[in-house]
């Protein structure tokens, strides 16, 4: 009887204020969640790598720069020539070292010269870690 | 007697359920139609030659692996070949030395694709010293 009544008391758990909770949690993830892609600039047809390494840990500290198909460098969605992103670099190199890892977005029909005068800013300010992306799996 | 004891003691019991889940399901419904799956991405690792020239003399190595990249084809070690001719050739290195030094050097007018397919090709055979040389 005295298990019984026990039981009886659990039942009566107020919902209210968990689910309010809860809810407060489901909004705060959905909006931040997609914040990092918004930055992405969308046009970019990345090309296909089936048997590439899957990104793992991301660094925080990682600088994607973005060439689209004309060769028009950005980063953030904020575009700029090659001679102010060797600023943007060396600002970075300046403030956090060279370990920082440069990640290039470019398109698949970029030309190699446009990918190449990234990469070149990125040997001026002293960047070593250089990765290119790919599409692994279309989803 | 007992449970109309329950019933004065909890209010909340009769909170009523069903217009929160429908909310609930209407949320569930929108998320999943609006939802987009995002691509699987993969990173590809390369090492630039650094610009100090006396490092880059030293990298040139007659050993080394050369894979050319044009607009239209690669070449290897100077023979044209397409890419399941490199898949096979680089397969075939893999299995004697990972840690071979491939020299990937790109042409200004082809196209960022045809390097990351080399270096898919790479990734595939698991060689993982590759450098990205580009010509004028």
């Amino acid at each position: 009887m005295a298990a019984r009544r026990k039981s009886d008391e659990e039942m009566t758990v107020n919902m209210t204020p968990m689910i309010d909770v809860v809810f407060q949690l489901i909004i705060f993830f959905v909006t931040t969640v997609d914040m990092e892609n918004k930055a992405l600039d969308t046009k970019i047809r990345l090309a296909m790598s089936p048997h590439g390494p899957a990104v793992e840990k991301k660094d925080p500290r990682t600088i994607m720069v973005d060439v689209d198909h004309k060769g028009r460098i950005s980063i953030a969605r904020v575009g700029m020539s090659a001679d102010v992103l060797r600023q943007v670099l060396r600002k970075a190199v300046a403030d956090y070292g060279p370990t920082i890892p440069l990640v290039i977005r470019g398109d698949g029909k970029t030309p190699h010269e446009d990918i190449k005068s990234v990469m070149d800013a990125a040997a001026a300010a002293g960047l070593w870690k250089v990765k290119f992306v790919a599409v692994k799996e279309k989803a | 007697m007992a449970r109309q004891r329950r019933k004065a003691e909890a209010p909340a019991a009769d909170l009523p359920m069903t217009p929160m889940i429908d909310v609930v399901f209407q949320l569930l419904i929108y998320f999943l139609v609006t939802i987009q799956p995002r691509d699987v991405l993969a990173h590809l690792d390369v090492f630039r030659p650094s610009p100090d020239q006396r490092q880059q003399e030293q990298q040139e190595k007659p050993k080394m692996i050369r894979i050319l990249v044009f607009p239209d084809g690669f070449t290897i070690n100077e023979r044209p070949v397409d890419a399941a001719e490199l898949d096979r050739l680089l397969t075939r290195l893999a299995s004697i030395d990972r840690n071979q030094t491939i020299l990937i050097t790109c042409t200004a007018a082809s196209p960022h694709e045809k390097l990351v397919r080399v270096l898919d090709l790479c990734a595939k055979n698991k060689l993982v010293n590759l450098s990205v040389v580009s010509t004028y």
